[in-house]
């Protein structure tokens, strides 16, 4: 009884610092802390939590119209433990002091609640929308219950007006920064974004990131549906890391309604979801063989890809869209046949992976477009609070398998893969070594999965409550926060994909590199979007105006 | 051979395809760029996926339109050479499919823009995708 002595020294720390300002705590479940405080206590709360755990990181915002108040849930991930510090605010005058002082990591879920919510947030340094579009009318959030669905404004033109092409900056030194605009629309594959860059010369000196191209309301569709129909909406919001996702929401729904899946269920989570990494993994370093002009990579990886890809299809039904994990177990059972071929299988994906690894380690090509560019130093991204490949390319801890157990994790030998020097080239190669690791995952998964039924029966209702899930994403940590009323329909269903967390640390890495290292760190953040499709580049000194296509900046790269 | 047959000819044998996600989950994306890579290898079709709709016939949509996307698809389909056509790939591009009811979303490519086939799945499987092409092969040829 380890774990509850933790969750038991959280609450003891946190109240011994903070007194009368605490409402109330508990702790539910193992790893999980709830810590209620009075409005305006939350920053002290806060700093608090961050004093007596100097690792913590924010992991999400969490907004809730509960009628007569407005309740926000900061959620922490302290090492140990999810702590999350809630204060409730009134609905006709929502400010909050933001916390970007302390955890600079808030800022985009502060503006993503401001947005949804309409919260406030005193002092926050940029608080401008963030997923809504710029025609969508003032005072109007989705995400409140007495929202009016017919709020949302007539669609015109002013989000192309805002970008500010050309703006140009004149330096004390005589040099002008010049603005780029990288997106939406792009050339091979991933989500339309945007991405205002301002440029000194060659350089980069800032970017500025514009979401919410495939905001879609996703949060506030599940609150319409079913929880077990949640699970098909849920597993929508993502194409790539769809297990995740499914396993994520469903987890928590079992948390919420206190179901105990079967233990044959966890294992076959767990192959599922390895097998979604390898996939991913594999896609991306394709990418990025593709954006530093090494073409033969990406053919090569995306080949051996495939072969996951049909295990994937043997095992749940589906290339890509797994429908695997639902509440109470999984869909389909894994035949001892299936399992052997799948061993046999991703022994071969093993043979080339030390080819995969030679070519990252020793290509020329490679080092020179990956090496000591886009460094995030490990001071850095702890202190953005990124999650994922992308901090433990910076020697950060962040492996939730690891820290957090869940499905059969607890029991698998693996390793969490670490590199020091947080360049593109460490991120790429945690991901090279993670797929090897995946693949023991599966191998031993397959050897040791218990027998016994795949699936229980599960109640449509959820009990009153709520839950928080953590599962390990391909691309880092994802959170899944379900708040259940007591009926069919969940209350509130918040999500924190990890590249909201990492997106951020996009401008650390950028600044001062080169406009041709723009696709290659981009895609080595993660190309949940990778980027450059159309620039606009705008000389304001001669009035000049011309447009870049990809491959313009890939002849471009090649000749300097 | 007439000059039109002559441009006809020639775009049933070299389509450049121009790929546009207007708000999708990118599992129709990734299987749009599998259609590349050696498994399904489309470039034996003489199919060159391009980075700029200047260069493209065949404008590849998936996903829903969301707001703030939709005028940016106009713009892209503005932008092609006639003549120009549009594949809606994917249950999401061909109706909405599960975020129609959505806030941020418009509903389907053909709210927005003309369509002239639609690949539904969730999301398609690359040969049917293929399949998609080659009923678009029969529409161009079929047309003046």
């Amino acid at each position: 009884m380890k774990e509850i002595a933790i969750e038991e020294e959280i609450i003891g720390t946190l109240e011994g610092m903070l007194g009368e300002s605490v409402l109330g705590s508990k702790s539910p479940r193992p790893r999980r802390v709830y810590i209620h405080v009075k409005p305006a206590a939350h920053k002290r709360a806060i700093s608090a939590l961050l004093q007596a755990f100097p690792s913590t990181i924010i992991s999400t915002i969490t907004g809730i119209d509960l009628g007569e108040t407005i309740e926000i849930n900061y959620h922490f991930w302290c090492g140990k433990a999810e702590v999350t510090i809630r204060t409730n605010l009134s609905k006709s005058k929502p400010e909050i002091e933001t916390i970007t002082d302390i955890v600079p990591g808030a800022s985009l879920y502060e503006r993503e609640v401001h947005d949804l919510l309409g919260v406030k947030f005193a002092n926050h340094p940029n608080l401008t929308r963030l997923l809504l579009p710029e025609s969508w009318p003032e005072n109007s959030y989705p995400l409140r219950k007495d929202w009016n669905p017919k709020q949302t404004g007539e669609i015109h033109d002013s989000s192309e007006k805002t970008l500010t092409i050309g703006e140009t900056r004149t330096e004390s030194n005589g040099g002008s920064l010049v603005n780029v605009i990288v997106g939406p629309q792009h050339p091979a594959l991933h989500e339309p974004e945007r991405f205002l860059f301002k440029l000194d010369g060659e350089v980069v000196v800032d970017v500025e990131p514009r979401l919410g191209y495939a905001h879609r309301g996703i949060e506030k569709a599940a609150e319409h549906l079913m929880f077990f129909q949640d699970v098909h909406l849920v597993e929508r919001v993502c194409g790539i890391c769809n297990v995740a996702h499914t396993t994520c929401f469903c987890q928590a729904v079992e948390a919420l309604g206190e179901i105990e899946i079967p233990s044959r269920a966890k294992y076959l989570r767990t192959i599922v979801h390895e097998f979604n990494r390898i996939h991913s993994h594999l896609l991306l370093l394709g990418i990025a063989g593709l954006e530093i002009g090494f073409e033969s990579l990406f053919q090569y990886l995306w080949r051996d890809r495939e072969t996951v890809l049909d295990l994937t299809e043997k095992l749940t039904g589906n290339r890509v869209m797994a429908e695997y994990s639902t509440i109470g177990g999984v869909r389909r059972d894994l035949t001892p046949i299936l399992g052997d071929e799948i061993k046999k299988k991703l022994q071969k994906i093993r043979d080339r992976l030390s080819f995969y690894k030679e070519v990252f380690q020793s290509d020329p090509t490679i080092e020179l477009r990956t090496k000591g560019i886009g460094v995030l130093s490990e001071e850095k991204a702890l202190k953005l609070c990124v999650v994922g490949p992308v901090a433990r390319g910076s020697g950060v801890k962040s492996d939730v398998r690891k820290h957090d157990p869940y499905a059969a994790y607890e029991d698998a030998p693996f390793k969490e893969i670490l590199y020091k020097d947080g360049d593109s080239w460490s991120r790429f190669m945690v991901r090279l070594e993670e797929v090897g690791e995946s693949i023991e995952i599966i191998t031993w998964a397959v050897d040791n999965i218990p027998s016994g039924p795949y699936r229980i029966r599960v109640p449509r209702r959820m009990p009153r409550g709520e839950s928080l899930s953590r599962v390990e994403a391909p691309r880092g940590e994802l959170i899944h926060y379900v708040k259940g009323n007591g009926t069919a329909y969940p209350e509130r269903v918040k999500i924190r994909s990890p590249t909201l967390a990492n997106i951020i640390s996009f401008r650390e890495m950028i600044r001062g590199c080169y406009v041709a290292d723009i696709p290659a760190v981009l895609a080595s953040l993660d190309p949940c979007f990778s980027c450059t499709d159309r620039m606009v580049f705008v000389d304001e000194k001669n009035g000049r105006r011309w447009i870049w296509s990809m491959n313009d900046l890939k002849a471009r790269r090649r000749d300097s | 051979m007439s000059p039109i047959n002559l441009s006809k000819w020639a775009r049933l044998k070299s389509p450049w395809v121009l790929h546009f996600n207007s708000g999708a989950c990118n599992a129709c994306d990734i299987e749009v760029v599998a259609l590349l890579t050696p498994r399904y290898d489309v470039e034996r079709f003489g199919i060159l996926l391009k980075g700029t709709p200047r260069h493209a016939d065949i404008l590849i949509a998936t996903g829903p339109v969301t707001r703030q996307a939709a005028l940016r698809l106009k713009r892209i389909y503005e932008l092609m050479p006639e003549p120009k056509f549009v594949m809606a790939v994917g249950a999401c591009a061909s109706s909405g499919a599960p975020f129609k009811k959505c806030y941020n979303v418009l509903g389907g490519i053909d709210k927005v823009i003309p369509v002239d086939v639609y690949v539904p799945g969730c999301p398609p499987k690359p040969e049917a995708i293929i399949y998609g092409v080659t009923k678009l092969f029969e529409k161009i040829k079929g047309g003046s």
